[in-house]
């Protein structure tokens, strides 16, 4: 019950001020559709060759959720600085609620706005690009919420360390970054790569999220297939994401559970040890 | 209905520095503690307007966040209702109403109404009763006519009362307000302190204030604790707090300077000592608390300066006010 008055106070929160700042975030969706466009059109020089705008649009993918990614967990490390900086954080630790039902409600809602916009500046620059790509309705939005729930646990633990670290700031920066760029080249080929080395891939939030959502979006859940050619094509026999013999859609739910679990956990010890320091105000 | 019982409050510190004043090494910093609340015990009784003075530094602030729940103490407890505020935080979250320092306090994008909306929703008050509420509690706090403008555009005071609103809205028994005049102008924290009287003598609040302002903090509270370098070091109504140096001083106002080894063989006077006056040489003489001591004193000391010849302008009595005794109980205690 809490739980969806705070929801409300922050979709009403962000909701107005999106509109009192509508040409912020209009601009920001204009500039990521530029800023993409030029990024890929840029690579290819000003035009995409026909065999390999499906890999384009795989790394467009994997672009955006990384910005997806970059904007969650920003929520909870710069945002949150912010909020200490400027008082608002103690304001919120004082509702009955606890914080991390406010951070909960607060990524909830912004996951939602930034999976809107993020859809919108995907799906222009895939057209214009000439690529197709497919959203079947339920296995997209279920894979991504999985997404959210595995940047929110990750998020939750950098959150915690920042709140009681304030040098850790610029590492969480470059920590976004990296899981940014990683995104991109998230893919199965993973698989490949060494055994310790798998372990870590699937260790990192984003890793199965991102092969999933491009198993889903860009294969269309088929599996790749060797054509005459001797390119990879998503040919193969039809096999659901949510299939046991898909391993990868049960990782992701493994590692949702297991960032969360840790990253909740973490977060409301570091925040009782930041309540020691008295440092939710003063930063 | 609120408690302190033998709080105490420690902080670590990192003291930057070129090179270490005592060894004269080279480091970094140094890390030191303040205890910025030492063994600090009081209650605040239901109704009650209880201030809470101490010079810059002495943990009035920690002392508030402790009672809010936001700094934890390293021992002691703090009772809300008879709720501990470390193992029922969030309970005790829904009876105080907090206003901390500085005016970050509202969110700056969005107008009074719809902060007041915002906090509401935090603290489980919805519908009607939240739009009732804060139209209510805007009125009454006289900010009407900002309701619809951005908390940015908004003054200081307007802000800070602002934040009371806040604190009000989900109306709860106590209200914490941690320097809620500073930096206003004489109406306006006149205002605050008439609402905060209002609050507490009509709607039955129980209210803690922090201030600096010792006129504020006189006609505002019934009982006062100073607090200096974390120790509570007077906690009493505020008529004893103003009869605790309630020895008579008198000023004599003269021409020049009087025997003063003569002045203290009067029997009834305590002490008399000279000021560093500007033009005038004023002459301060403290007598017996006791009627006739004190009347046989007055007339001693006046024959006695007759007697040396010394030219009496003008004789006053000096008034005790809080900022008397408020220096004379933490002026002389410096930390170890
Ligand atoms: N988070 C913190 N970390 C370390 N030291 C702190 C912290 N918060 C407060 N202190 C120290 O504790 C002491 C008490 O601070 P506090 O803010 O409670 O004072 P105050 O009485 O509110 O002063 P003022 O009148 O200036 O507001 C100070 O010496 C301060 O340096
Ligand atoms: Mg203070």
């Amino acid at each position: 019950m809490g739980f969806f008055l705070v929801m409300k106070a922050e979709v009403v929160r962000s909701l107005i001020i999106m509109r009192r700042y509508w040409f912020a975030t209009l601009t920001g969706i204009i500039m990521g559709y530029g800023f993409l466009l030029a990024l890929v059109l840029g690579f290819f020089g000003g035009y995409v060759p026909i065999d390999k705008v499906m890999s384009v649009v795989e790394n467009i993918l994997g672009f955006i959720i990384g910005m997806f990614a970059f904007g969650i967990i920003g929520l909870f490390t710069s945002g949150l600085q912010g909020m200490a900086r400027t008082g608002q954080l103690e304001q919120v630790c004082m509702s009955p609620h606890g914080l991390v039902t406010n951070f909960l409600a607060r990524s909830f809602v912004s996951a939602v706005t930034s999976i809107l916009s993020l859809s919108i500046v995907f799906t222009l620059v895939a057209l214009h690009v000439g690529g197709e790509f497919h959203a079947p309705v339920l296995p997209t939005i279920t894979l991504l919420a999985l997404t959210y729930v595995n940047l929110i646990g990750f998020g939750f633990m950098t959150g915690g360390l920042v709140l009681i670290f304030k040098q850790t700031g610029q590492i969480a920066t470059l920590l976004r970054l990296g899981l940014l760029l990683w995104a991109v080249f998230a893919t199965e080929e993973i698989r490949k790569l060494p055994r310790a080395a798998q372990w870590v891939a699937h260790a990192l939030p984003v890793t199965d999220a991102a092969i999933c959502l491009k198993y889903v979006m860009i294969q269309g859940q088929r599996a790749m297939v060797e054509n005459a050619a001797g390119e990879l094509v998503p040919e193969g026999p039809y096999l659901s994401v949510f299939s046991p013999s898909y391993p990868s859609f049960y990782a992701l739910i493994l590692s949702s559970v297991v960032w969360t679990l840790i990253g909740i956990s973490c977060f409301r010890y570091m925040e009782n040890v930041s309540r020691n320091k008295g440092t939710l105000g003063a930063y | 209905m609120v408690r302190l019982e033998r709080v105490n409050k420690i902080f670590h510190t990192r003291h930057f520095l070129l090179a270490d004043e005592d060894t004269g090494r080279r480091t970094l910093y140094r890390k030191k503690t303040v205890h910025a609340v030492n063994d600090v015990d009081f209650a605040v009784k239901r109704g009650e307007i209880f201030g809470l003075l101490g010079p810059n530094g002495a943990g009035k602030t920690t002392a508030v966040k402790m009672i809010s729940g936001l700094v934890r103490p390293n021992s002691g407890a703090v009772y809300v209702d008879d709720l501990h505020v470390e193992r029922k935080r969030l309970k005790v979250l829904r009876k105080v109403g907090v206003v901390l320092e500085g005016t970050r306090t509202s969110i700056w994008p969005l107008t009074p109404l719809e902060n007041l909306a915002y906090f509401g929703n935090l603290k489980d008050v919805k519908g009607p009763v939240l739009k009732q509420r804060s139209r209510e509690l805007l009125n009454f706090i006289g900010l009407k006519d900002k309701m619809n403008v951005q908390v940015r555009r908004l003054s200081r005071g307007q802000k800070q009362k602002l934040a009371i609103c806040i604190a009000l809205i989900a109306d709860p028994p106590v209200i914490l307000l941690d320097e809620p005049t500073t930096g206003l102008d004489v109406q306006s924290s006149r205002a605050i302190k008439d609402k905060i009287i209002e609050i507490t003598r009509e709607h039955g609040k129980t209210a803690l204030v922090t201030t600096h302002d010792m006129n504020v903090a006189q006609e505002l509270c019934d009982r006062i604790g100073i607090i200096n370098h974390g120790k509570l070091i007077a906690c009493q109504p505020t008529d004893e707090l103003l009869g605790l140096f309630a020895e008579k001083t008198f000023e004599f106002h003269l021409n020049r300077a009087p025997d003063l080894s003569l002045l203290r063989q009067i029997p009834g006077v305590e002490a008399a000592q000279l000021l560093d006056g500007e033009e005038e040489i004023v002459l301060a003489v403290t007598v017996a608390r006791d009627e006739e001591d004190r009347s046989a004193a007055l007339y001693g000391a006046i024959q006695c300066l007759h007697a040396q010849r010394i030219l009496l302008r003008s004789i006053t009595q000096r008034r005790q006010t809080l900022e008397n005794v408020f220096l004379r109980l933490t002026g002389d205690t410096e930390p170890k």
